[in-house]
């Protein structure tokens, strides 16, 4: 728990730490003709930082770009028959956003060739356009972009508490086999009762662990600061943690407790079936399908909430909450397809914890061969 | 009490226990002998209802026990059950508590234990850097902490040394004066035999003798019979007991073997008229010995 706190406060830090070395690649020196320079300074001043101007015979050499270190490379500006010549003197090119340079100067380049004013052109060329969402259940195309990064991160922490724990359900009832005290154990107390009271205390461990997470993700994420990708994903997150609404919450926490609970039981049932540390590998094998395809589809929910395979996957047990989790942030569920999801689930839960319950009284005192698949059908079936 | 009568129980296609019985009443402890895999760990898993049996009946005290009540019965299993990064007191009281026994109390009771089986140094250390001879003894304190009516021990004294072994075997009395029915499986024969009254051998599953040790003894068919001075006119005498046998003689004293109804006063009798006897005795068969020949017999069956 207390890693993955240090883990989210790193995180929460990193891009703030990163910005300080990106800032480098947006830092420009102007050199050439002057009159070129004072029209493309206001245009290029958008999107880089101009650290000065320069004045360069013939070619710039490394030894100019090491004079003034905060630059990441020299423009130099000069205009003919054609129109604007631009040339980039760079350490390294692929860090420089070419693109973003060669927009900023398109209005500078029509100017020189037409003649009209510079700011007329930029207007001429800047195409006004206004995203309105339908039938989404957000006003804005930012909020909906807001909502989708919000929603990865919800989904990237529920998934990790959920797996995470439940791992740790299987190791620990693995445990409990290898070292005998299960003969013991299943002496003493019922078995279900066992069964339940693990998987119960764990769930309020994982909870206990969320708080934790996010108490240290409002505590760390002080300031913002400029640039790069991840610093726009953390000021996202930012006003996100701001403005989590009650209903995220609820959410959150009813699709953790489904989620865990039915994957908690699974795995603590095939975890009593484990006779050596060997077999925990070739028994939680299979477990592994239905974790890494709930992650993926409730990925792609995010971006495509409507999709065929989407919906489906929102009521196959297992990989529903995740799944469903992911609509609900980003899109309208209706109102029956989340019952009828949360019904599904319970269901399923109820069935587990029977079979499982059955599993694992049974594998508690199963030592020997790891039983095969049919063996198992035949002790659930008495 | 605790009667069991006529159990049995197969794996697959091995028959484990064939046919098994034997009672025991409160304040009493009962020996469970028999060589390895003959049926003993099995039986008390079915008292316990761990296992399922696949006949016979388990009573205490007149109603079948249900896995609630087995639940009650304090267990000694023959490997070590332990969790290993756990402290040995905190072990102890995990299982007071498991068999409700609350919080306070569970430590009254855990600390006794460990005063009394000596394991104050060990009492704060993980149960797995124990030497087995503690763990042994964490272990008992876990069986017994909820003083419960029914106490099943399952090799209780391997890996004893043997001061701990008296310890154990004096803990264990004492619980038996208190009224818990002990159940006891053991390949020291000399401790149970201190310990038990009555005995059960069991060699591939079923029953090959059971009684008192006395009862035991009285149902052995011969007699040892060691006479000193093994002198000639004895000898005489001897050749006249029908059925007997000469054994090396040692340290000059002469050996019999004679038939166990041979009527002792008499012989006796016989015996002062031809030599001057310095020593008459009746060397009575050790449970060591009746336990090998019950084995044996079984396997020869």
């Amino acid at each position: 728990m207390l890693i993955g706190a240090l883990g989210v406060a790193l995180f929460m830090r990193l891009p703030a730490f990163m910005a300080s070395y990106d800032g480098g690649a947006k830092t420009i020196l102007l050199s050439g003709d002057p009159s070129l320079i004072a029209q493309a300074q206001p245009l290029l001043a958008k999107d880089f930082t101009i650290a000065g101007r320069l004045n360069l015979r013939g070619g710039a050499t490394a030894s100019d770009l090491r004079a003034h270190r905060k630059a990441a490379a020299i423009v130099a500006l000069a205009k003919d028959a054609a129109g604007l010549q631009v040339t980039v003197y760079s350490k390294d090119p692929s860090t420089l956003e070419l693109p973003t340079m060669r927009h900023d100067l398109l209005p500078l380049n029509v100017s020189v060739t037409t003649n009209l004013d510079a700011r007329k052109v930029a207007s001429l060329l800047t195409v006004r356009m206004t995203v309105k969402p339908v039938s989404s259940k957000f006003g804005t195309a930012a909020q909906a972009d807001q909502a989708r990064i919000m929603g990865y991160i919800l989904l990237v922490l529920l998934y990790v508490l959920i797996v995470l724990n439940s791992q740790l359900i299987l190791t620990s009832v693995a445990e409990e086999k290898t070292s005998r005290i299960a003969e013991l154990l299943v002496a003493s107390v019922n078995p279900s009762s066992l069964l339940a009271g693990k998987v119960i205390a764990s769930a309020t461990l994982a909870l206990l662990q969320m708080v934790l997470w996010v108490g240290v993700g409002f505590l760390f994420g002080g300031e913002r600061s400029s640039g790069g990708e991840l610093q726009r994903l953390n000021d996202v997150a930012q006003l996100s943690w701001q403005t989590i609404s009650v209903g995220a919450i609820a959410s959150f926490a009813m699709f953790f407790l489904l989620g865990y609970f039915e994957m908690a039981t699974l795995f603590a049932a095939i975890g009593s079936l484990v006779n050596h540390t060997e077999d925990l590998g070739s028994l939680g094998a299979p477990l592994f399908i239905p974790v890494v395809a709930a992650f993926f589809i409730a990925v792609s929910a995010l971006e495509v909430p409507d999709a065929v395979i989407v919906i489906a996957a929102s009521f196959i047990p297992l990989l529903s909450p995740f799944v469903m989790f992911a609509r609900v942030i980003v899109s309208d569920v209706p109102v029956w397809q989340v019952a009828l999801c949360i019904f599904l689930n319970l269901a399923t839960i109820w069935a587990i914890a029977i079979v499982g319950g059955k599993i694992y009284r049974v594998g508690m005192l199963l030592y020997g061969r790891t039983p095969r698949l049919w063996q198992i059908w035949q002790v659930l079936r008495v | 009490m605790l009667s069991v009568s006529h159990v049995r129980k197969a794996f697959g296609s091995v028959q484990a226990v064939c046919d098994v019985s034997f009672s025991l009443g409160r304040g009493s402890a009962f020996g469970l002998l028999g060589p390895n895999g003959a049926g003993k760990t099995t039986v008390m898993r079915m008292i316990l209802r761990i296992l399922e049996s696949d006949g016979g009946g388990i009573t205490w005290d007149g109603v079948p026990v249900s896995r609630r009540t087995a639940r009650t019965f304090g267990y000694l299993p023959e490997e070590r059950g332990l969790y290993g990064k756990m402290k040995a007191r905190d072990q102890i009281i995990f299982f007071a508590r498991l068999h409700g026994i609350a919080g306070r109390e569970a430590q009254r009771r855990t600390d006794r234990w460990i005063e009394r089986l000596d394991l104050r140094e060990a009492a704060q250390r993980a149960c797995a850097e124990l030497s087995k001879g503690n763990q042994q003894k964490v272990q008992v304190a876990c069986a017994a902490v909820h003083e419960p009516g029914l106490l099943i021990l399952d090799e209780p004294f391997s890996g004893l040394d043997p001061v701990n072994a008296e310890m154990l075997s004096a803990i264990l009395q004492e619980l038996q004066a208190k009224g818990t029915a002990m159940l006891l499986s053991s390949h020291q024969m000399w401790q149970l035999e201190h310990l038990c009254r009555s005995f059960c051998i069991i060699s591939n599953g079923s029953n090959r003798a059971a009684g008192t040790l006395a009862e035991l003894r009285a149902a052995w068919p011969t007699r040892i019979i060691k006479i000193e001075p093994g002198s000639e006119a004895v000898r005489l005498v001897m050749h006249t007991v029908p059925q007997g046998r000469f054994l090396p003689p040692e340290e000059g004293a002469a050996y019999y073997e004679i038939p166990a109804q041979t009527p002792l006063p008499e012989l006796l009798k016989r015996l002062v008229n031809a030599d001057a006897i310095t020593r008459f005795e009746s060397v009575e068969p050790s449970l060591h010995e009746i336990y090998l020949d019950a084995i044996g017999k079984g396997n020869t069956d």
